[in-house]
């Protein structure tokens, strides 16, 4: 029964949707939200309060609180008031044993008492053992949404970062009113509306907005004019989530069903912001002021104007705002009857609406204000007094629409560090004042005429084009002069609660929060908002402030009763709506680096793992042994994939002052063809990376640094010569060139058959570098170096041939039985060669000399003022130090995990690699020690996660394992 | 034996109806059903220099090509478009035909296998940007072409934007390093298919580098002061 | 990270562009002479400004420069009034 005949619909009636709710199936119409199609179904108990079970129904139809929080589609705490109904939903009640109607958890309202203010902080813990109890059972009873473990997200969610120049939060009259304004002068404008359509609190009142038109009428012109702009961007359905320094404005949009994305994340930046968010209402404070059939102001007169839904049918009235006298008439002249209305104020009423009530012949109490609503799932009667409470008088109802006023939303100016200030004459939180290019327009100023509204909201909109260098300085004294002229901010109600104890008046419905509970923490000494709120947790659910954000504050003011005090807002913070955490993720494209051979690795069984940016094969089987892998690249000759290692061309007149400035080696010594190993410190002495260093030319080098570095180098080098003003110049080579390693003892006879150069140990030995072409056609550098402990060739090679050079040596190393070694594999070879990896072998605390490395170091060279030197020197005689040490295990068949404990009484190191090694048939690794566990035979106990107390037993033992003399790797 | 061959780290999953081999490339000319655009089109074969000196300005030769000298700004001429990266640093892009031999001077370096490069350009071309970075492709302050520095999907790269048309429409060049082409080519075209991007060969590419710039001599005028 | 930087190259730029280098200290002591105490507050210590400093940035994300802005730590906002280094 659905009124279908409103110009102000947002619905089409002709346009049916299902939903199922609780077992049986809903239909609801196109434009319909979850609640009010189960609202039209004749749902009224939604869901039950977090602690006392309480019935809640619909309250501001805005999603201020979780009484219409909702599973909709396993997804839990859905607000049912904001999220489009959509057929085939399935929608359940949250916080229920049985359904939202008959919930065997309701006998906790009865227990309120047993439940003061902070009472599992205070009680639950003693003694301790209790607590673990205790926490199962509240689990139990309290909460709100369920969500499984194993839950999978569904919905497609997306991303935008769209630049402006002004920045319009708040698609109301005065936000349509500024992003016009804004536009004049062309510049870029984005207007963000948190509803699906512009409109604001003009979109379904039929008052008048002049002479000819009325409210919603000329809501409908403003949008027409704001959707014709080409400069103006609108975003409808976004609520505005995040306000950040430099006017970085973040929001969340829910899309048009069919459209591209469920829900997707806005990111704006802006030059200048106006703020035209508006107001919502404050609740009223009395007895039962959450039962279910007790809704406000705004969501009675928009069910019937928007939804076209009759929200009951005999309605008692009890506001303090004339928006509540409009909405008496409206709803009257809709068909429904109005009891009563009884306004908090004794005078201040708009004459006209006094007259409209009385032709209506609707009783109107001046100065009266509900106490109590009666009805276990629904109100069925109201109690009504006096303000100070000596007369009372009792109505019947079905609906009870309570408001204690309005109250501005001032969420984003206070995200954006704007200070609030308690204004007197209209009892709102104002901003005293405001950042830079931010601007604050609208029924959030405390002005309600509507002219005013539109004037602020041009007036703003003006400012902020002059923000971006627009010319605007006539237009806006011209439009602050219009506005001085209109009526300015209207004077608030003061009443806070009505005359009654509190202890069933909710002041926060997410958290069961009532005003008694207040009073008790206020007596316990928690004296200010901002503690009352965290002891009572009012105002830290779903909805933040928007219910208790004004009336805590408030409340606490008058209970204190403290002389001149005035009230203090609680902070609001990011997101001021709830926003799904797959919103914020978005599109979420996983970056990630592959290199060339990529996809043949994969071919040939590569498992793949992500090491840093890349995605590296770490294993070719099952086996993550590696046996097979290790002891092809020992006895015959094996390939890795290096690509991800960092390549640097380093060019200019000043390059080898760069070079001395961040190696501890001396690069002086560097003669062309020959590979320099170093390593870089920090300006603590620790090591950040190791590679080698060549000399291509004069004033031309070519190094490598390790793969988690890459992307960093180019990066450090110019910080540390930050101050210097040298010529020299970096080309980051990492992706250029793809780098291939054949190792073992066959290497150079499969390298040999396919390039054109000499590789004997005489033409190119160890330590070597050279460059040449392979197989006529792709030019190659090789370095000769031993990372694995065998005779190697690393070839870097430009990465477009990289495949193709792979299928060379591939097809060349076939008689030789070549084949893949991955990441893994490599690790083990050179853990027996006892070779570091930095990261693995070190942590941020490690120096150079802990590792042993202190021979790199070239400590005559301090006029290069070397990074990490002068801290070296400092700690060489350093005693308390953790040292580099190798280890082997007892067992010989068993390596303790990477990173396991070294401990007698206390923790005396770690163990940073150790694994079982089929060429040595030992179990051996390497180990930052206490210095004076260093000495070689000194016994070692580790300790495993897990392990039960079963300590592992090892020896430091001489390093490195394999091949003492290196003679192999010279080969 | 193995045949010498290059090969780009983006591989389009379309079927290529028209290709051309050249300097041991295979580059796809014409893919089947290309759409209406926007396009996305690999140019990771081009061959890109990297020039950095610290007196650009010697490199100046022949007169008419120039270096551009406010960093952001860009020159088209003949297919190549360089690119000023800093006060140091240049790119040089050729664009449509194979490159000459890197030039001796030091200065030079082959940079083609350090990026990928793909063009983006077509109707709502921008509107595809805009998912994916926050960096400003439509300030009024700005003319084409010019290059911005800066993130997009996460990822350092350069991009040039060539060319702006109504709303959303335009083309930019984008390079960003070899290894994230995978996710890059993902990310893009995930982002552009509610407007229809699909992948399309060179020819799609020549075609609108003609129309948009006709004569082939674009040098961008300075930016607005920021 | 919602503040802008003004890089000398590429401009005005979101702040999560950029890695932050610290304090402005000047350039590197000579190495003679140094006591432990006299290096560590070199590297570690900081003036800590409760109002405008002159600090590194890097552009990371974007031309990789590093140069200095003036930024005032109270507000985080950049200050106008930026350096060109290097």
């Amino acid at each position: 029964m659905r009124l279908d005949r409103l110009p102000t619909l947002r619905i089409n009636p002709s346009e049916t949707c299902t939903l199922h709710y609780n077992g049986k199936t809903s239909a609801g119409v196109a434009g319909d939200t979850v609640a009010t199609a189960l609202y039209a179904n004749g749902v009224r108990v939604f869901g039950r309060s977090l602690k006392y079970h309480r019935p809640r129904g619909l309250y501001s139809l805005d999603g201020e609180c979780s009484n219409t929080c909702m599973a909709v589609d396993g997804i839990p705490n859905v607000r049912a008031e904001n999220t489009p109904a959509k057929n085939g939903m399935h929608i359940d009640a949250q916080n229920v044993q049985g359904s939202a109607d008959f919930d065997w958890m309701g006998f906790m309202d009865k227990l309120d008492w047993l439940m003061p203010a902070g009472f599992y902080y205070r009680t639950l813990h003693k003694p301790a053992c209790l607590w673990p109890f205790a926490l199962k059972q509240v689990r139990k009873v309290a909460g709100l949404g369920k969500i499984s473990p194993d839950f999978k997200m569904k919905g497609r969610y997306a991303e935008i970062y769209p630049t402006a120049d002004v920045c319009v939060i708040g698609g109301g009259a005065a936000g349509m009113s500024a992003a016009l304004a804004a536009a004049e002068g062309g510049l870029r404008v984005i207007l963000l509306e948190a509803r699906p359509w512009l409109g604001g609190s003009f979109d379904y009142r039929v008052s008048p907005y002049d002479g000819e038109k009325a409210l919603y009428q000329r809501a409908r012109e403003l949008a027409a004019q704001v959707e014709a702009a080409a400069n103006i961007r609108v975003f409808k359905h976004a609520a505005n989530v995040g306000l950040y320094n430099n006017n970085l404005v973040t929001a969340f949009q829910v899309g048009p069903e069919g459209g591209a994305f469920d829900e997707r994340y806005i990111e704006i930046r802006a030059a200048s912001v106006v703020v035209a968010t508006g107001c919502i209402e404050r609740p009223l404070l009395f007895e039962n002021n959450e039962r279910p059939g007790v809704m406000q102001v705004g969501c009675a007169h928009r069910l019937a104007r928007t939804y076209g839904l009759l929200p009951g049918r005999r309605a008692v009235f009890s506001i303090g705002h004339d928006l509540g006298l409009e909405a008496a008439v409206d709803l009257c002249d809709l068909g429904m009857e109005i009891a009563c209305v009884a306004d908090i104020r004794e005078d201040g009423q708009n004459p006209d609406l006094l007259l409209a009530l009385a032709e209506r012949e609707i009783p109107l109490l001046r100065g009266w204000v509900a106490a109590k609503a009666y009805g276990a799932k629904q109100v069925k009667k109201v109690t009504l007094r006096t303000l100070e409470g000596s007369v009372k008088r009792q109505l019947e109802c079905d609906l009870l629409v309570a408001s204690a006023g309005r109250t501005p939303l001032t969420g984003p100016l206070t995200l954006a560090q704007a200070r609030l200030r308690f204004d007197a004459h209209t009892g709102y939180f104002l901003p005293a004042d405001l950042p830079a290019k931010m601007h604050a327009a609208g029924s959030l100023t405390g002005r309600n005429h509507p002219l005013a509204i539109e004037a602020s909201g041009r007036l703003a909109g003006l400012k902020a084009a002059a923000d971006c260098g627009a010319n605007t300085a006539e237009a806006v004294a011209a439009a602050a002069a219009r506005l001085s002229q209109l009526p300015g901010p209207e004077r608030g109600t003061k009443l806070v609660m009505a005359p009654v104890k509190g202890r069933k008046s909710f002041i926060c419905f997410d958290e069961d929060t009532t005003v008694k509970n207040i009073k008790q923490a206020i007596d316990m000494g928690f004296d200010v908002p901002e503690l009352i709120k965290r002891f009572t947790s009012a105002g830290t659910g779903p909805g933040q402030g928007g219910i208790p954000g004004h009336n805590l504050p408030l409340f606490a003011a008058r209970y204190q009763a403290l002389a001149g005090a005035t009230p203090v807002p609680t902070t609001a913070r990011v997101p001021l709506v709830p926003t799904l955490l797959a919103t914020y993720a978005g599109a979420h494209h996983d970056m990630c680096k592959r290199t060339p051979l990529d996809e043949l690795q994969k071919r040939d069984g590569g498992v793949f793992r992500r090491i840093g940016v890349w995605q590296r094969a770490r294993y070719f089987s099952e086996d993550f042994s590696c046996r097979e892998e290790v002891l092809n690249v020992r006895n015959n000759v094996g390939m890795l994939d290096g690509s991800t290692l960092g390549k640097f061309r380093l060019h200019g007149p000043d390059a080898l002052k760069a070079l001395q400035r961040v190696y501890v080696g001396n690069m002086v010594k560097l003669t062309p063809g020959k590979i320099k190993y170093s390593a870089m410190c920090n300006e603590d002495g620790c090591v950040i990376d190791d590679g080698v260093v060549v000399k291509i030319a004069e004033n031309d080098y070519y190094f490598t640094t390790s793969t988690v570095r890459a992307g960093e180098t180019a990066e450090w080098f110019r910080y540390h010569t930050r101050y210097d003003g040298w010529d020299y110049h970096i080309v980051n080579f990492t992706d250029a060139l793809g780098v291939i390693n054949v190792s073992g003892p066959n290497a150079r006879k499969v390298l040999q058959k396919v390039a054109d150069a000499d590789l004997s140990n005489e033409a190119f030995p160890f330590g070597g570098y050279r460059e040449f072409v392979i197989q006529g056609g792709i030019p190659v550098r090789a370095m000769r170096l031993g990372f694995v402990g065998e005779l190697s060739y690393e070839l870097h090679a430009p990465a477009s041939y990289m495949v193709c050079l792979w299928q060379i040596l591939a097809a060349a190393g076939k008689e030789f039985g070549i084949r893949n070694f991955g990441v893994e594999a490599q690790n083990v070879l050179r853990m027996e060669k006892c070779h570091i990896i930095l990261g693995v072998e070190s942590e941020q605390r490690t120096n150079l000399l802990d590792l042993g490395l202190g021979f790199l170091w070239d400590r005559h060279k301090t006029e290069t003022k070397t990074v990490g030197t002068v801290a070296l020197r400092q700690v060489e005689a350093d005693p308390a130090r953790l040292r580099l040490v190798g280890i082997e295990m007892d067992d010989p068949r068993r390596a303790p995990r990477d990173g396991s404990i070294l401990v007698d009484k206390r923790i005396r190191g770690y163990v940073c690699t150790a694994r079982r090694s089929f060429t040595l048939e030992r179990s051996v690794g390497m180990a930052l020690v206490e210095a004076e566990m260093a000495a070689l035979g000194t016994r070692l106990e580790i300790y495993e996660d897990e392990c039960n107390g079963q300590k592992l037993a090892a020896r430091v033992v001489p390093m490195p394992f394999y091949d003492p003399q290196g003679n192999r790797m010279r080969m | 034996m193995t045949r010498i061959e290059r090969r780009s780290p983006v591989q389009f999953k379309g079927r290529i109806k028209k290709w051309e081999v050249r300097d041991n490339w295979t580059v796809a000319l014409a893919y089947e059903d290309e759409g209406q655009g926007p396009f996305l089109v690999d140019l990771s074969h081009i061959t890109r220099w990297d020039l950095q000196d610290k007196s650009l300005s010697r490199f100046n030769q022949p007169p008419g090509k120039e270096v551009p000298e406010l960093p952001g700004s860009c020159r088209l001429q003949d297919g190549v478009l360089v690119t000023r990266m800093n006060r140091t640093q240049a790119v040089i892009w050729h664009l449509l035909s194979g490159a000459p031999d890197l030039p001796a001077e030091s200065g030079y370096t082959d940079v083609s296998d350090a990026t990928i490069c793909l063009a983006l350009f077509g109707p709502n071309a921008l509107a595809v940007a805009e998912k994916l970075c926050a960096l400003d492709f439509l300030d009024p302050g700005k003319q084409v072409p010019f290059l911005l520095q800066g993130p997009f999907s996460h990822v350092p790269c350069q991009l040039v934007l060539m060319e702006r048309g109504r709303g959303f429409d335009g083309g930019l060049l984008l390079t960003c390093s070899r290894g994230y082409a995978e996710s890059m080519v993902h990310a893009i075209l995930g982002a552009g298919a509610e407007f229809g991007l699909k992948p399309a060969g060179k020819e799609r590419f020549t075609d609108w580098l003609g129309t948009a710039f006709p004569a082939q001599d674009t040098s961008s005028r300075k930016g607005k002061p920021a | 990270m919602a503040l802008t930087i003004t890089c000398p190259v590429c401009g005005k730029r979101n702040g999560y562009e950029f890695r932050y280098g610290g304090e402005d200290k000047g350039p590197r002591p000579v190495e003679e002479g140094m006591t432990p105490r006299s290096w560590c507050d070199y590297v570690h210590m900081n003036a800590c400004v409760a109002g405008v400093q002159k600090e590194w940035w890097c552009h990371k994300n974007g031309c990789g420069a590093w140069f200095t802005i003036h930024r005032n730590t109270l507000t985080n906002l950049e200050v106008e009034g930026v350096e060109v280094t290097s």
